[in-house]
Protein backbone atom coordinates (compact mmCIF):
# COMPACT_ATOMS: atom_id res chain seq x y z
CA UNK A 1 0.00 0.00 0.00
CA UNK A 2 1.69 3.33 -1.17
CA UNK A 3 -0.59 5.43 0.46
CA UNK A 4 -2.71 5.24 3.44
CA UNK A 5 -5.24 7.49 5.25
CA UNK A 6 -7.38 6.15 8.75
CA UNK A 7 -9.66 8.30 9.87
CA UNK A 8 -8.66 11.15 8.78
CA UNK A 9 -10.76 14.82 10.36
CA UNK A 10 -10.07 18.15 10.23
CA UNK A 11 -12.19 20.38 11.78
CA UNK A 12 -11.77 24.61 11.79
CA UNK A 13 -13.12 25.99 14.86
CA UNK A 14 -16.51 23.95 15.12
CA UNK A 15 -16.89 23.44 11.27
CA UNK A 16 -16.46 19.80 10.44
CA UNK A 17 -14.79 20.06 7.08
CA UNK A 18 -13.46 16.45 7.24
CA UNK A 19 -14.38 13.71 9.21
CA UNK A 20 -12.87 10.20 9.25
CA UNK A 21 -11.98 9.61 5.99
CA UNK A 22 -10.09 6.92 4.98
CA UNK A 23 -8.36 5.96 1.99
CA UNK A 24 -5.97 3.68 0.46
CA UNK A 25 -3.36 3.60 -2.46
CA UNK A 26 -2.38 1.10 -4.45
CA UNK A 27 1.14 1.71 -6.29
CA UNK A 28 0.44 2.84 -9.84
CA UNK A 29 -3.49 3.54 -9.02
CA UNK A 30 -5.09 6.63 -10.21
CA UNK A 31 -7.41 7.68 -7.58
CA UNK A 32 -10.49 10.89 -8.24
CA UNK A 33 -11.37 12.77 -5.43
CA UNK A 34 -15.06 14.15 -6.51
CA UNK A 35 -17.38 16.03 -4.35
CA UNK A 36 -19.78 19.14 -4.96
CA UNK A 37 -18.14 22.25 -4.10
CA UNK A 38 -17.37 22.93 -0.19
CA UNK A 39 -16.92 18.96 0.22
CA UNK A 40 -13.93 18.53 1.91
CA UNK A 41 -11.84 17.50 -1.30
CA UNK A 42 -9.35 20.02 -1.01
CA UNK A 43 -9.02 19.81 2.72
CA UNK A 44 -8.30 16.16 2.51
CA UNK A 45 -6.15 17.02 -0.24
CA UNK A 46 -3.94 19.21 1.49
CA UNK A 47 -4.10 17.31 4.31
CA UNK A 48 -2.27 14.75 2.65
CA UNK A 49 0.23 17.17 0.71
CA UNK A 50 1.40 18.56 4.34
CA UNK A 51 -0.16 22.04 4.38
CA UNK A 52 -3.16 21.09 6.64
CA UNK A 53 -2.25 19.51 10.07
CA UNK A 54 -5.34 16.75 10.33
CA UNK A 55 -7.05 17.25 13.72
CA UNK A 56 -7.48 13.45 14.11
CA UNK A 57 -6.19 10.23 12.24
CA UNK A 58 -3.37 9.10 11.04
CA UNK A 59 -1.44 9.47 7.48
CA UNK A 60 0.89 6.50 6.48
CA UNK A 61 3.07 6.55 3.14
CA UNK A 62 4.77 3.26 2.41
CA UNK A 63 3.51 2.01 5.87
CA UNK A 64 5.42 4.78 7.39
CA UNK A 65 3.94 7.47 9.45
CA UNK A 66 3.64 11.21 8.17
CA UNK A 67 0.70 12.50 9.47
CA UNK A 68 3.34 15.22 11.21
CA UNK A 69 6.00 15.86 8.83
CA UNK A 70 5.58 18.94 7.01
CA UNK A 71 5.80 19.27 3.21
CA UNK A 72 8.92 19.76 2.98
CA UNK A 73 9.59 16.39 4.20
CA UNK A 74 7.06 14.96 2.15
CA UNK A 75 8.35 16.39 -0.81
CA UNK A 76 11.65 14.19 0.28
CA UNK A 77 9.83 11.25 0.81
CA UNK A 78 8.17 11.10 -2.84
CA UNK A 79 5.08 12.93 -2.28
CA UNK A 80 4.29 15.94 -5.09
CA UNK A 81 1.60 18.22 -5.69
CA UNK A 82 0.34 20.95 -8.14
CA UNK A 83 -1.93 23.70 -6.71
CA UNK A 84 -5.83 24.77 -7.47
CA UNK A 85 -4.25 28.16 -8.59
CA UNK A 86 -1.18 27.77 -9.85
CA UNK A 87 1.34 28.72 -7.91
CA UNK A 88 5.03 29.25 -10.01
CA UNK A 89 7.49 31.37 -9.55
CA UNK A 90 6.85 34.14 -11.80
CA UNK A 91 9.98 36.02 -12.19
CA UNK A 92 12.09 33.08 -12.33
CA UNK A 93 12.15 31.85 -16.38
CA UNK A 94 10.28 28.30 -17.43
CA UNK A 95 13.34 26.06 -16.88
CA UNK A 96 14.32 27.78 -13.83
CA UNK A 97 11.07 26.99 -12.01
CA UNK A 98 11.83 23.33 -13.05
CA UNK A 99 15.41 23.53 -11.69
CA UNK A 100 14.19 24.23 -8.03
CA UNK A 101 12.17 20.70 -8.37
CA UNK A 102 15.19 19.09 -9.76
CA UNK A 103 17.71 19.88 -6.85
CA UNK A 104 15.77 17.79 -4.74
CA UNK A 105 17.23 14.91 -5.57
CA UNK A 106 19.76 16.63 -8.00
CA UNK A 107 22.31 19.10 -5.59
CA UNK A 108 24.78 20.40 -8.42
CA UNK A 109 23.19 22.61 -10.81
CA UNK A 110 24.13 20.81 -13.80
CA UNK A 111 22.75 17.57 -13.06
CA UNK A 112 19.29 19.60 -12.18
CA UNK A 113 19.44 21.70 -15.41
CA UNK A 114 20.18 18.26 -17.66
CA UNK A 115 17.34 16.75 -15.71
CA UNK A 116 14.99 19.69 -15.77
CA UNK A 117 15.45 19.62 -19.91
CA UNK A 118 14.08 16.08 -19.71
CA UNK A 119 11.01 16.61 -17.57
CA UNK A 120 10.69 19.74 -19.75
CA UNK A 121 10.56 17.82 -22.96
CA UNK A 122 8.01 15.11 -21.47
CA UNK A 123 5.76 18.13 -20.82
CA UNK A 124 6.30 20.11 -23.64
CA UNK A 125 7.23 23.01 -22.37
CA UNK A 126 11.10 22.74 -24.21
CA UNK A 127 10.18 25.32 -26.44
CA UNK A 128 9.25 28.39 -23.84
CA UNK A 129 12.28 27.17 -21.27
CA UNK A 130 13.98 30.52 -21.67
CA UNK A 131 10.49 32.78 -21.10
CA UNK A 132 9.45 33.77 -17.84
CA UNK A 133 6.69 31.96 -16.04
CA UNK A 134 4.64 35.32 -16.04
CA UNK A 135 4.78 34.68 -20.02
CA UNK A 136 2.61 31.65 -19.29
CA UNK A 137 -1.40 31.45 -19.79
CA UNK A 138 -2.96 29.37 -17.18
CA UNK A 139 -3.17 26.20 -19.14
CA UNK A 140 0.57 26.76 -19.08
CA UNK A 141 1.01 27.58 -15.93
CA UNK A 142 -0.55 24.26 -14.88
CA UNK A 143 1.75 22.32 -17.14
CA UNK A 144 4.69 24.32 -15.73
CA UNK A 145 3.70 23.20 -12.25
CA UNK A 146 3.36 19.58 -13.48
CA UNK A 147 6.75 19.88 -14.81
CA UNK A 148 8.62 21.81 -11.86
CA UNK A 149 6.69 18.83 -9.50
CA UNK A 150 7.75 16.11 -11.69
CA UNK A 151 11.12 17.07 -11.43
CA UNK A 152 11.35 16.73 -7.95
CA UNK A 153 11.19 12.52 -9.12
CA UNK A 154 7.99 12.04 -6.78
CA UNK A 155 6.80 8.41 -6.56
CA UNK A 156 3.07 10.06 -5.37
CA UNK A 157 1.52 12.60 -7.64
CA UNK A 158 -1.41 14.99 -6.04
CA UNK A 159 -2.97 16.87 -8.81
CA UNK A 160 -5.41 19.64 -7.41
CA UNK A 161 -7.94 20.63 -10.00
CA UNK A 162 -5.13 20.27 -12.89
CA UNK A 163 -7.48 20.95 -15.74
CA UNK A 164 -10.11 23.27 -14.37
CA UNK A 165 -10.41 26.14 -16.53
CA UNK A 166 -8.73 24.52 -19.94
CA UNK A 167 -10.81 24.62 -22.84
CA UNK A 168 -11.48 21.46 -24.51
CA UNK A 169 -8.60 20.88 -26.52
CA UNK A 170 -6.43 21.35 -23.50
CA UNK A 171 -8.25 18.88 -21.37
CA UNK A 172 -7.27 16.48 -23.84
CA UNK A 173 -4.11 17.19 -24.65
CA UNK A 174 -3.25 17.65 -21.28
CA UNK A 175 -4.97 14.20 -20.30
CA UNK A 176 -2.68 12.42 -22.38
CA UNK A 177 -0.13 14.07 -20.16
CA UNK A 178 -1.72 12.61 -17.09
CA UNK A 179 -1.32 9.36 -19.00
CA UNK A 180 2.52 9.54 -20.01
CA UNK A 181 3.02 10.11 -16.37
CA UNK A 182 1.08 7.13 -14.71
CA UNK A 183 2.88 5.46 -17.81
CA UNK A 184 6.28 6.33 -15.77
CA UNK A 185 4.63 4.16 -12.99
CA UNK A 186 3.88 7.60 -10.76
CA UNK A 187 0.57 6.96 -8.46
CA UNK A 188 -2.07 10.32 -9.16
CA UNK A 189 -4.50 11.43 -6.72
CA UNK A 190 -6.26 13.95 -9.04
CA UNK A 191 -9.08 16.06 -7.25
CA UNK A 192 -11.24 17.35 -10.30
CA UNK A 193 -14.61 19.05 -10.95
CA UNK A 194 -15.18 17.96 -14.43
CA UNK A 195 -16.51 14.20 -14.72
CA UNK A 196 -15.41 13.43 -18.09
CA UNK A 197 -11.91 13.59 -16.82
CA UNK A 198 -12.63 11.55 -13.72
CA UNK A 199 -14.27 8.68 -15.81
CA UNK A 200 -11.54 8.74 -18.43
CA UNK A 201 -8.26 8.60 -15.83
CA UNK A 202 -9.36 7.12 -12.77
CA UNK A 203 -10.09 3.52 -11.90
CA UNK A 204 -11.36 4.20 -8.64
CA UNK A 205 -13.43 7.51 -7.14
CA UNK A 206 -13.62 8.92 -3.99
CA UNK A 207 -17.30 10.69 -3.78
CA UNK A 208 -17.64 13.46 -0.82
CA UNK A 209 -20.37 15.35 0.49
CA UNK A 210 -20.12 17.65 3.37
CA UNK A 211 -17.05 16.19 4.83
CA UNK A 212 -17.72 12.94 4.73
CA UNK A 213 -17.27 10.14 1.66
CA UNK A 214 -20.56 8.77 0.32
CA UNK A 215 -19.41 6.62 -2.20
CA UNK A 216 -16.55 4.65 -3.05
CA UNK A 217 -15.33 2.19 -6.17
CA UNK A 218 -15.26 2.20 -10.30
CA UNK A 219 -16.45 5.36 -11.34
CA UNK A 220 -19.41 4.28 -13.81
CA UNK A 221 -20.82 2.72 -10.84
CA UNK A 222 -20.12 5.55 -8.67
CA UNK A 223 -22.25 7.79 -10.94
CA UNK A 224 -25.26 6.18 -10.77
CA UNK A 225 -25.22 5.74 -7.18
CA UNK A 226 -28.29 7.72 -6.22
CA UNK A 227 -26.46 9.05 -2.94
CA UNK A 228 -24.23 10.47 -4.91
CA UNK A 229 -26.53 11.90 -7.94
CA UNK A 230 -28.34 13.25 -4.59
CA UNK A 231 -25.72 15.69 -3.09
CA UNK A 232 -24.82 16.46 -6.91
CA UNK A 233 -28.43 17.15 -7.72
CA UNK A 234 -30.53 17.29 -4.89
CA UNK A 235 -33.05 15.03 -3.37
CA UNK A 236 -35.65 15.43 -5.94
CA UNK A 237 -33.26 13.78 -8.87
CA UNK A 238 -32.07 11.14 -6.01
CA UNK A 239 -35.28 10.03 -5.71
CA UNK A 240 -36.02 9.54 -8.97
CA UNK A 241 -32.27 7.67 -9.54
CA UNK A 242 -33.40 5.64 -6.58
CA UNK A 243 -37.04 4.50 -7.70
CA UNK A 244 -35.21 3.80 -11.36
CA UNK A 245 -33.11 1.03 -9.82
CA UNK B 1 15.92 40.60 -33.97
CA UNK B 2 17.20 41.42 -37.47
CA UNK B 3 20.16 41.02 -38.59
CA UNK B 4 21.53 44.56 -38.65
CA UNK B 5 21.36 44.01 -34.53
CA UNK B 6 23.18 41.16 -34.47
CA UNK B 7 27.04 42.45 -33.65
CA UNK B 8 24.99 44.53 -30.37
CA UNK B 9 23.33 41.98 -29.38
CA UNK B 10 26.26 39.62 -29.30
CA UNK B 11 28.57 42.52 -27.90
CA UNK B 12 26.11 43.02 -25.15
CA UNK B 13 26.01 38.86 -24.62
CA UNK B 14 29.66 39.45 -24.38
CA UNK B 15 29.14 40.75 -20.86
CA UNK B 16 31.30 43.84 -21.64
CA UNK B 17 28.97 46.02 -19.19
CA UNK B 18 30.76 44.27 -15.98
CA UNK B 19 34.12 44.68 -17.25
CA UNK B 20 33.92 48.14 -18.52
CA UNK B 21 32.29 48.76 -15.05
CA UNK B 22 35.08 46.67 -13.24
CA UNK B 23 37.74 48.34 -15.41
CA UNK B 24 36.54 51.85 -14.26
CA UNK B 25 36.42 51.07 -10.62
CA UNK B 26 39.95 50.06 -10.80
CA UNK B 27 41.39 53.50 -12.40
CA UNK B 28 38.96 55.51 -10.80
CA UNK B 29 41.72 56.66 -8.51
CA UNK B 30 44.31 57.82 -10.97
CA UNK B 31 41.45 59.23 -13.08
CA UNK B 32 40.70 62.11 -10.46
CA UNK B 33 44.22 61.89 -9.31
CA UNK B 34 45.13 65.41 -11.42
CA UNK B 35 42.08 67.13 -10.15
CA UNK B 36 42.11 70.05 -7.66
CA UNK B 37 39.97 68.17 -5.56
CA UNK B 38 41.05 64.80 -5.78
CA UNK B 39 41.47 63.43 -2.14
CA UNK B 40 37.45 64.42 -1.81
CA UNK B 41 36.94 62.50 -5.02
CA UNK B 42 38.62 59.08 -3.83
CA UNK B 43 36.99 59.56 -0.37
CA UNK B 44 33.64 59.66 -2.32
CA UNK B 45 35.18 56.74 -4.05
CA UNK B 46 35.97 54.85 -1.18
CA UNK B 47 32.75 55.66 0.48
CA UNK B 48 31.09 54.65 -2.67
CA UNK B 49 32.31 51.00 -2.29
CA UNK B 50 31.85 50.44 1.05
CA UNK B 51 28.31 51.30 0.69
CA UNK B 52 28.62 48.78 -2.33
CA UNK B 53 30.00 46.08 0.05
CA UNK B 54 26.84 46.94 2.73
CA UNK B 55 24.30 46.94 0.39
CA UNK B 56 25.48 44.16 -1.65
CA UNK B 57 25.40 41.50 1.54
CA UNK B 58 22.18 43.17 2.22
CA UNK B 59 20.84 41.52 -0.91
CA UNK B 60 21.61 38.45 -0.10
CA UNK B 61 18.43 37.96 2.89
CA UNK B 62 16.85 41.24 1.14
CA UNK B 63 17.11 40.79 -2.38
CA UNK B 64 17.50 37.55 -3.40
CA UNK B 65 15.39 35.65 -0.43
CA UNK B 66 12.54 38.90 -0.60
CA UNK B 67 13.30 38.95 3.54
CA UNK B 68 13.11 42.71 3.73
CA UNK B 69 15.26 43.03 6.61
CA UNK B 70 15.86 46.61 7.97
CA UNK B 71 17.93 45.58 10.89
CA UNK B 72 21.08 45.19 9.35
CA UNK B 73 22.74 47.89 11.03
CA UNK B 74 23.39 45.39 14.20
CA UNK B 75 25.33 43.33 12.12
CA UNK B 76 27.10 46.52 10.66
CA UNK B 77 27.20 47.60 14.31
CA UNK B 78 29.01 44.55 15.42
CA UNK B 79 31.45 44.35 12.78
CA UNK B 80 32.42 47.92 13.40
CA UNK B 81 32.07 48.02 17.38
CA UNK B 82 34.04 44.75 17.94
CA UNK B 83 37.55 45.54 16.17
CA UNK B 84 37.48 48.86 18.06
CA UNK B 85 36.33 47.19 21.50
CA UNK B 86 39.89 44.37 21.12
CA UNK B 87 41.63 47.84 20.51
CA UNK B 88 40.46 49.34 23.42
CA UNK B 89 40.86 46.78 25.93
CA UNK B 90 43.95 44.95 24.83
CA UNK B 91 45.73 47.39 22.08
CA UNK B 92 45.69 44.68 19.74
CA UNK B 93 45.64 45.67 16.21
CA UNK B 94 41.82 46.17 15.54
CA UNK B 95 42.37 44.12 12.17
CA UNK B 96 42.18 41.34 14.87
CA UNK B 97 39.21 42.26 15.70
CA UNK B 98 37.58 41.24 12.51
CA UNK B 99 36.64 37.84 12.12
CA UNK B 100 35.75 38.12 15.80
CA UNK B 101 32.88 40.85 14.83
CA UNK B 102 31.86 38.75 12.02
CA UNK B 103 31.44 35.63 14.17
CA UNK B 104 29.53 38.01 16.34
CA UNK B 105 27.09 39.02 13.74
CA UNK B 106 26.65 35.22 12.81
CA UNK B 107 25.48 34.75 16.53
CA UNK B 108 23.44 37.58 16.14
CA UNK B 109 22.04 36.35 13.15
CA UNK B 110 21.06 33.11 14.35
CA UNK B 111 19.34 34.77 16.94
CA UNK B 112 17.19 36.78 15.66
CA UNK B 113 16.21 34.95 12.83
CA UNK B 114 15.30 31.91 14.96
CA UNK B 115 12.04 33.34 15.82
CA UNK B 116 11.51 36.03 13.98
CA UNK B 117 11.34 33.89 10.42
CA UNK B 118 8.47 32.81 11.73
CA UNK B 119 7.14 35.93 10.63
CA UNK B 120 6.86 36.79 6.80
CA UNK B 121 6.70 39.49 4.65
CA UNK B 122 5.92 43.35 6.70
CA UNK B 123 5.88 41.46 10.28
CA UNK B 124 9.57 40.13 9.34
CA UNK B 125 10.94 43.54 8.56
CA UNK B 126 8.93 45.23 11.58
CA UNK B 127 10.71 43.05 13.87
CA UNK B 128 14.17 43.03 12.18
CA UNK B 129 13.26 47.54 13.24
CA UNK B 130 12.33 46.89 16.64
CA UNK B 131 15.30 44.57 17.61
CA UNK B 132 17.80 46.93 16.09
CA UNK B 133 16.63 50.16 17.66
CA UNK B 134 16.43 47.93 21.14
CA UNK B 135 20.48 47.39 20.16
CA UNK B 136 21.11 50.82 19.28
CA UNK B 137 19.72 51.88 22.90
CA UNK B 138 21.49 49.52 24.80
CA UNK B 139 24.28 49.54 23.15
CA UNK B 140 24.36 53.49 24.10
CA UNK B 141 23.64 53.28 27.61
CA UNK B 142 26.44 50.38 27.56
CA UNK B 143 29.66 52.33 29.04
CA UNK B 144 32.29 49.73 28.41
CA UNK B 145 30.93 50.05 24.57
CA UNK B 146 31.40 54.00 25.15
CA UNK B 147 27.86 54.55 25.84
CA UNK B 148 26.83 57.79 23.68
CA UNK B 149 30.18 58.67 22.91
CA UNK B 150 31.30 55.60 21.28
CA UNK B 151 34.84 54.41 20.89
CA UNK B 152 37.35 54.59 19.00
CA UNK B 153 40.95 53.13 17.30
CA UNK B 154 44.19 54.32 17.47
CA UNK B 155 45.41 57.91 17.11
CA UNK B 156 48.05 56.98 15.10
CA UNK B 157 49.28 54.04 13.44
CA UNK B 158 51.97 51.63 14.84
CA UNK B 159 52.16 50.02 11.89
CA UNK B 160 50.35 49.24 8.67
CA UNK B 161 48.62 46.57 10.29
CA UNK B 162 46.35 49.04 11.74
CA UNK B 163 45.42 50.13 8.82
CA UNK B 164 45.73 54.10 9.15
CA UNK B 165 46.24 55.79 6.01
CA UNK B 166 46.14 59.65 5.30
CA UNK B 167 44.53 59.09 1.99
CA UNK B 168 41.75 57.45 0.83
CA UNK B 169 43.39 55.70 -1.97
CA UNK B 170 44.55 52.34 0.02
CA UNK B 171 40.84 52.08 1.58
CA UNK B 172 39.95 52.40 -1.71
CA UNK B 173 41.55 49.28 -3.06
CA UNK B 174 41.08 47.68 0.28
CA UNK B 175 37.32 47.73 0.02
CA UNK B 176 37.62 47.35 -3.69
CA UNK B 177 38.99 43.47 -2.99
CA UNK B 178 36.30 43.06 -0.79
CA UNK B 179 33.17 44.05 -2.67
CA UNK B 180 35.16 41.61 -5.32
CA UNK B 181 34.51 38.96 -3.05
CA UNK B 182 31.66 39.64 -2.18
CA UNK B 183 30.51 39.48 -5.46
CA UNK B 184 31.54 36.64 -6.79
CA UNK B 185 30.48 34.52 -3.26
CA UNK B 186 26.99 36.02 -4.45
CA UNK B 187 27.59 35.27 -8.21
CA UNK B 188 28.67 31.45 -7.22
CA UNK B 189 25.63 31.77 -5.24
CA UNK B 190 23.47 32.57 -7.67
CA UNK B 191 24.38 29.24 -9.86
CA UNK B 192 24.25 26.93 -6.82
CA UNK B 193 21.20 25.10 -5.50
CA UNK B 194 21.25 27.77 -2.17
CA UNK B 195 20.74 30.81 -4.99
CA UNK B 196 17.85 28.70 -6.45
CA UNK B 197 16.41 28.22 -3.52
CA UNK B 198 16.62 31.67 -2.17
CA UNK B 199 14.72 33.04 -5.36
CA UNK B 200 11.63 30.44 -4.98
CA UNK B 201 11.21 31.16 -1.44
CA UNK B 202 10.97 34.87 -2.52
CA UNK B 203 8.72 33.73 -5.28
CA UNK B 204 6.07 32.00 -2.74
CA UNK B 205 7.15 29.94 0.29
CA UNK B 206 3.98 27.73 0.10
CA UNK B 207 4.95 26.69 -3.22
CA UNK B 208 8.76 26.25 -2.76
CA UNK B 209 8.08 23.84 0.43
CA UNK B 210 5.96 21.73 -1.68
CA UNK B 211 8.85 20.79 -3.77
CA UNK B 212 11.03 19.83 -0.84
CA UNK B 213 12.96 23.36 -0.18
CA UNK B 214 13.56 23.31 3.70
CA UNK B 215 12.52 27.46 4.01
CA UNK B 216 13.39 28.00 7.12
CA UNK B 217 16.88 26.36 7.06
CA UNK B 218 17.48 28.26 3.88
CA UNK B 219 16.92 31.60 5.20
CA UNK B 220 18.84 31.27 8.12
CA UNK B 221 21.54 29.93 6.43
CA UNK B 222 20.96 33.43 3.75
CA UNK B 223 20.80 35.56 7.04
CA UNK B 224 23.97 34.41 8.63
CA UNK B 225 26.30 35.12 5.28
CA UNK B 226 25.00 38.27 4.80
CA UNK B 227 25.08 39.04 8.40
CA UNK B 228 29.26 37.63 8.07
CA UNK B 229 29.72 40.35 4.83
CA UNK B 230 27.59 43.28 6.32
CA UNK B 231 29.97 42.65 9.37
CA UNK B 232 32.91 42.59 7.13
CA UNK B 233 31.56 45.90 5.85
CA UNK B 234 31.41 47.50 9.36
CA UNK B 235 35.03 46.53 10.25
CA UNK B 236 35.81 48.60 7.26
CA UNK B 237 34.24 51.23 8.11
CA UNK B 238 35.50 51.50 11.45
CA UNK B 239 39.38 51.04 10.10
CA UNK B 240 38.39 54.04 7.96
CA UNK B 241 36.89 56.31 10.23
CA UNK B 242 38.76 55.13 13.31
CA UNK B 243 35.34 56.16 15.38
CA UNK B 244 31.81 54.46 15.77
CA UNK B 245 28.77 55.65 17.65
CA UNK B 246 25.50 54.37 18.29
CA UNK B 247 24.04 56.76 15.22
CA UNK B 248 27.02 55.96 12.98
CA UNK B 249 26.95 51.84 13.99
CA UNK B 250 23.73 51.27 14.73
CA UNK B 251 21.60 54.34 13.42
CA UNK B 252 18.10 53.25 11.43
CA UNK B 253 19.71 55.23 8.67
CA UNK B 254 22.79 52.64 8.21
CA UNK B 255 19.95 49.95 7.50
CA UNK B 256 17.95 52.08 5.56
CA UNK B 257 21.06 53.05 3.41
CA UNK B 258 21.44 49.46 2.42
CA UNK B 259 18.09 48.88 1.38
CA UNK B 260 18.02 52.36 -0.90
CA UNK B 261 21.29 51.78 -2.68
CA UNK B 262 20.40 48.16 -3.50
CA UNK B 263 16.94 48.78 -4.31
CA UNK B 264 17.67 51.66 -5.96
CA UNK B 265 20.33 49.59 -8.51
CA UNK B 266 18.53 46.68 -8.35
CA UNK B 267 17.16 44.14 -5.60
CA UNK B 268 18.28 40.36 -6.02
CA UNK B 269 20.17 40.98 -9.08
CA UNK B 270 24.36 40.79 -8.91
CA UNK B 271 25.26 44.43 -9.41
CA UNK B 272 22.02 45.96 -8.85
CA UNK B 273 23.44 47.28 -5.27
CA UNK B 274 26.94 48.20 -6.84
CA UNK B 275 24.98 50.15 -9.60
CA UNK B 276 22.46 51.91 -6.37
CA UNK B 277 25.81 53.06 -4.92
CA UNK B 278 27.34 54.51 -7.91
CA UNK B 279 24.13 56.94 -8.13
CA UNK B 280 23.36 57.40 -4.59
CA UNK B 281 26.46 57.84 -2.36
CA UNK B 282 27.87 60.73 -5.16
CA UNK B 283 24.39 62.18 -4.72
CA UNK B 284 24.84 62.25 -1.10
CA UNK B 285 28.27 63.57 -0.34
CA UNK B 286 27.02 66.54 -3.33
CA UNK B 287 24.04 67.53 -1.13
CA UNK B 288 25.85 66.88 2.07
CA UNK B 289 28.70 69.47 0.63
CA UNK B 290 26.86 72.00 -1.18
CA UNK B 291 24.04 72.41 1.61
CA UNK B 292 26.63 72.04 4.26
CA UNK B 293 27.63 69.25 6.84
CA UNK B 294 24.21 69.23 8.81
CA UNK B 295 23.26 67.58 5.83
CA UNK B 296 21.54 64.77 7.60
CA UNK B 297 17.65 65.98 7.66
CA UNK B 298 18.49 66.27 3.95
CA UNK B 299 19.87 62.32 3.48
CA UNK B 300 16.10 61.69 4.97
CA UNK B 301 14.85 63.39 2.07
CA UNK B 302 16.57 62.42 -0.46
CA UNK B 303 15.79 58.70 0.41
CA UNK B 304 12.06 59.34 0.80
CA UNK B 305 12.15 60.73 -2.36
CA UNK B 306 13.73 57.78 -3.85
CA UNK B 307 11.49 54.94 -2.19
CA UNK B 308 8.34 56.88 -3.33
CA UNK B 309 9.90 57.55 -7.25
CA UNK B 310 10.97 53.51 -7.43
CA UNK B 311 7.83 52.16 -6.03
CA UNK B 312 5.75 54.68 -8.31
CA UNK B 313 7.73 54.03 -11.63
CA UNK B 314 10.22 51.47 -11.24
CA UNK B 315 10.19 48.96 -8.45
CA UNK B 316 12.67 46.62 -10.21
CA UNK B 317 15.35 49.40 -10.02
CA UNK B 318 17.77 50.81 -12.15
CA UNK B 319 18.73 48.24 -13.69
CA UNK B 320 15.65 46.73 -14.51
CA UNK B 321 14.82 50.01 -16.21
CA UNK B 322 17.78 49.79 -18.51
CA UNK B 323 17.05 46.21 -19.38
CA UNK B 324 14.06 47.39 -20.56
CA UNK B 325 15.24 50.08 -22.54
CA UNK B 326 18.03 48.27 -24.08
CA UNK B 327 15.59 45.50 -24.78
CA UNK B 328 13.48 48.29 -26.75
CA UNK B 329 16.09 49.84 -28.71
CA UNK B 330 17.95 46.87 -30.30
CA UNK B 331 14.27 44.99 -30.69
CA UNK B 332 12.75 47.98 -32.63
CA UNK B 333 15.18 48.10 -34.84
Amino acid sequence: MLLETQDVSKAFGGFVALAEVSLSVESNEIVGLIGPNGAGKSTFFNCIAGDLAPSDGCIRLDGVDITHEPPEARARLGIGRTFQVPATFEDMSILENVMVGAFLRHPHARDARSKAIDVLRLTGLEAQSAQPARSLGTPGRKRLEIARVLATEPRLLLLDEALAGLTPVEIQSAITLVRKIHALGITIVIVEHIMEVILTLAARVLVFNQGRTIAQGRPADVVSDPKVIEAYLGHHHGRRARRRT
Amino acid sequence: MSARWEPIALWMRARWGPIALWATLLVFPFIVQGSDSAAFFQDVGANLILAAIAASAWNIVGGYAGQVSVGHAIFFGAGAYVPLLVYTLWEVPPLLGLPLGIAVAVLIALGIGMPSFRLQGHYFSMATIAVAELVRLVVGNWDLLGAAIGIQGPATPRGWWDLIFRSSMPYYYIFLGVLAVTLSLTYAMERSRFGYYLRAIRAGERAARSLGVPVRRTKLKALMLSAALTATAGSLYAFKVGFVNPESGLGILVSVQMIIVAALGGAGTLYGPLIGAIVLVPLQSATNTWFGGGGSGLTFILYGGIIVILARFEPGGLLELWRRLAARVFHAA
